[in-house]
């Protein structure tokens, strides 16, 4: 085997199975905060309980995310040594910043919010819970800013021996695509969080135990779910796309399985890519939709695959099929929580128990989506690591053989089923317990 | 001027990073002889349950620094010491999971497998991390690149290995005496006895390192720069302070003292091999230094003003907590080391 096709696996696996843990910290950190300050507020034991019960949740998460998270950091020198010696000088600045402003944050204030509360007024107490979800978000800021650079890079010159010199740090983290894609990726760690808020509330008040807190969580996670899930489609994920449409169109072309130029290109909703025979198999489209969602006009032309070179296509149904599950699952959710708003609304939705199970149900797949969405921004950017500038090829290390990461796979696949199987059970167990015992 | 104001950055972010993570490293490696039976296990490890999350984040954050001031440096190291640095980042996550883990379920095959996990780490981590400051003493086989050009074994030369010994007994001290300084009872006794004969150990270890420093450094790079005599020497007022402290029952200045022990040493260190990064085998033979392939000032100033006020933010309020949550812990009345958990 090729040894970039085993980092690339590696690097697939690891970061896949991490991102579930920040899904959950960054999506749940606002909750807990809110429940923190409203206990703190008003002194009302209902929210105390709640807070203790999803801060437990979240330090599973936090420190699974945590220990999951340190490869990451690593596999960058280690796997990817020439794409970290070539573009240290940007992307290290955003990693940096992630440690320094982002971690320590998050870290030190969390030991507040747990251990503090004893010997903490109940003012720091919660405004070490607000400081820790500033923590997580702005971690997850640096990150995206990171990936961001590598879809689009900014704020760059090349330098005489081929490196990547830094010319503007403000335009590396400011830049419009790091932006809309923070603000896409935030939004969807929300909806995660809505939906296990709604949906374990859905569960107590569907088992009937916990009800006071169940009637809380229920009504924040639908609340926060109807507004974000919305926000996940517009505006963020459809400026987000004209990021990608502007910068990125073979990227636009896999995702939409567009493999002609057309002038009044459909949108396919369902469809089996061939990429043999450079066509959609069994399809369901929308005439002119997707030049209306790509340039805003119905008889605009779209490039289709066949205009780049075959080389430069990214892997294309893994691109399609995750990038239709995403927004297949996100139109899910905006329906789901669009119900749940209005009955809620109409002050019947704890007695619509169809619905209750409905959200219960569906708690694991915003998860899905979240993941699903990355796999399109990262496969989709094949087969360029940075966008035009460097290919995944040329960023493996050359001193690390296919053999040696295979074999820390091998390792990593074993720790995290065991680190999975463990997290899921004490998060169900936390869940069974329920906040009377917080 | 920029490299060796990165170099010192570095040094220091790595230094706080071995004062603070290395007392919980300490704890955790003789938590399983000064505490005995749940209660007090608990006990010792709600000491460090707050803080050492934030303490291993400076070795976190060190590493950010490094991929943006050095990033030649980051590539070569991380890829040249592949099988190194995956067993520092597996006892590294075995050793987080533990801790994690530990008061989730009430029971003693659990909680007692967490606790030998917990330990086992914490000496491993402290070992592994002597060996990797050994080894960057004594210098590496390298490329033009600074790639290493040996074998995992090589690293376990007799030289490295005996600096690791030092850290795991240094770190143990400094260890106890942050258990005898913040736990009172049974376990406070047990960790201030034990630091008595630890004292002994660190004491003719770090003399055995001293005397063989000179073999594998050349004995002419002492005479050319008088600070790798004073910093060795504060390390050692340090060590001796430290058993005056603990003569006149002050554990709270022997961790002091400690501390300035242990940053003497690394200090030592980093003097030793400056402006070296990864110092080449034999001594005297070159490496990647801090000259080499490095960014644009200009992105270095960036990333150095950038550090410089996050860290001084991340130092105040650090302190700020620390006080905050350094009451004194009884055994028995401190609830789970999870109190929110478990």
């Amino acid at each position: 085997m090729e040894a970039v096709i085993a980092d690339r696996i590696q690097f697939a696996f690891t970061v896949m199975f991490h991102y579930i843990f920040p899904i959950g910290t960054m999506g749940m950190a606002p909750f807990v905060a809110w429940f923190t300050v409203k206990a703190a507020r008003t002194g009302d034991e209902r929210y105390a309980r709640a807070a203790r019960f999803w801060g437990k949740i979240f330090t599973i998460n936090f420190a699974a995310g945590v220990v999951t998270g340190i490869p990451m950091e690593f596999q960058f020198g280690t796997n990817w040594a020439p794409f970290s010696a070539r573009t240290g000088a940007v992307i290290g600045q955003p990693l940096a910043m992630e440690g320094v402003y982002a971690f320590f944050l998050e870290s030190v204030f969390l030991g507040v919010f747990l251990y503090g509360r004893r010997y903490v007024s109940p003012g720091l107490h919660a405004a070490s819970a607000v400081l820790v979800w500033l923590g997580s978000w702005l971690s997850g800021f640096f990150i995206v800013v990171t990936d961001a650079w590598m879809q689009h890079p900014v704020g760059y010159a090349i330098g005489a021996d081929g490196r990547i010199e830094l010319t503007s740090l403000t335009a590396v983290l400011f830049s419009p695509f790091a932006v809309w894609q923070y603000a896409h990726v935030m939004t969807g760690a929300l909806v995660a969080g809505s939906f296990l808020m709604a949906g374990v509330g859905a569960y107590y008040l569907l088992s009937r135990r916990h009800e006071d807190e169940g009637r809380i969580f229920l009504r924040a996670g639908v609340i926060a779910g109807f507004i974000f899930s919305a926000m996940t489609i517009f505006p963020t994920g459809d400026r987000n796309g004209a990021e990608v449409t502007r910068f990125q169109p073979v990227k636009l072309a896999a995702m939409e399985g567009l493999f002609t130029s057309e002038i009044g290109a459909p949108l396919a909703i369902i469809g089996m890519p061939d990429t043999q025979r450079q066509r959609l198999i069994d399809p369901i489209v929308v005439p002119d939709a997707l030049s209306f969602l790509a340039y805003g006009t119905f008889k605009a032309n779209v490039h289709g695959l066949t205009a780049y070179r075959r080389e430069l296509w990214p892997p294309v149904e893994l691109t399609y099929y995750a990038y239709h599950v995403m927004v297949g699952l996100g139109t899910i959710f905006v329906v789901l929580m669009a119900l749940g708003a209005l009955l809620l609304w109409r002050g019947v939705l704890l007695r619509s128990r169809w619905l209750l199970w409905l959200l219960m149900l569906t708690m694991p797949f915003p998860y899905v989506a979240n993941e699903a969405g990355w796999m399109v921004s990262e496969i989709g950017r094949q087969p360029w690591i940075v966008y035009g500038l460097v290919k995944t090829a040329a960023a493996a290390s050359v001193n690390v053989a296919a053999g040696e990461t295979i074999f820390t796979t091998i390792g990593f696949a074993g720790m995290y089923f065991a680190l999975g199987v463990l997290f899921l059970n004490l998060v169900l167990r936390e869940i069974a317990l329920g906040p009377e015992a917080a | 001027m920029m490299g060796t104001l990165s170099f010192l950055l570095l040094g220091l972010m790595l230094s706080v990073y071995v004062l603070l993570d290395g007392y919980d490293l300490g704890v955790g490696a003789v938590s399983l002889i000064v505490a005995r039976g749940d209660r007090e296990r608990q006990a010792v490890q709600s000491s460090i349950g707050p803080f050492w999350n934030g303490n291993e984040v400076w070795l976190i954050a060190a590493g950010g620094v490094l991929f943006a001031l050095f990033p030649q440096a980051y590539a070569s190291a991380f890829s040249g010491f592949y099988l190194p640095f995956m067993v520092v980042l597996w006892a590294l996550m075995f050793r987080g999971i533990s801790f994690e883990l530990r008061n989730h379920f009430e029971s003693d095959l659990w909680r007692g497998f967490w606790d030998v996990a917990f330990s086992l780490s914490s000496i491993a981590l402290a070992l592994l991390f002597g060996v990797a400051f050994g080894n960057l003493l004594r210098g590496f086989p390298l490329d033009a690149q600074g790639y290493f050009q040996g074998t995992f074994a090589l690293l376990l030369n007799p030289y490295a290995v005996l600096v690791g010994v030092l850290a795991v007994a240094a770190l143990a001290q400094h260890g106890a005496l942050y258990v005898a300084m913040r736990l009172s009872g049974p376990p406070a006794d047990r960790a201030a006895a034990l630091q008595g004969r630890l004292w002994w150990l660190v004491l003719v270890v770090y003399a055995a390192v001293t005397a063989a420093t000179f073999a594998v450094r050349p004995a002419a790079e002492f005479g050319a720069l008088p600070l790798l005599f004073v910093l060795p020497l504060a390390a050692l007022a340090g060590l001796i302070l430290t058993r005056v402290c603990t003569r006149r029952g002050s554990p709270g200045r022997a961790f002091a003292a400690s501390s300035v022990f242990v940053a003497g040493t690394l200090a030592s260190g980093a003097a030793t091999i400056y402006p070296y990064l990864l110092p080449g085998y034999p001594a005297g033979g070159g490496g990647l230094s801090i000259f080499d392939s490095v960014p644009s000032p200009a992105a270095v100033g960036t990333a150095l003003g950038v550090a410089v006020v996050g860290l001084i933010a991340v130092a105040l309020y650090t302190t700020y907590v620390a006080r905050k949550l350094a009451h004194p812990i009884v055994v028995g009345e401190e609830p789970a080391a999870r109190p929110e958990g478990a």
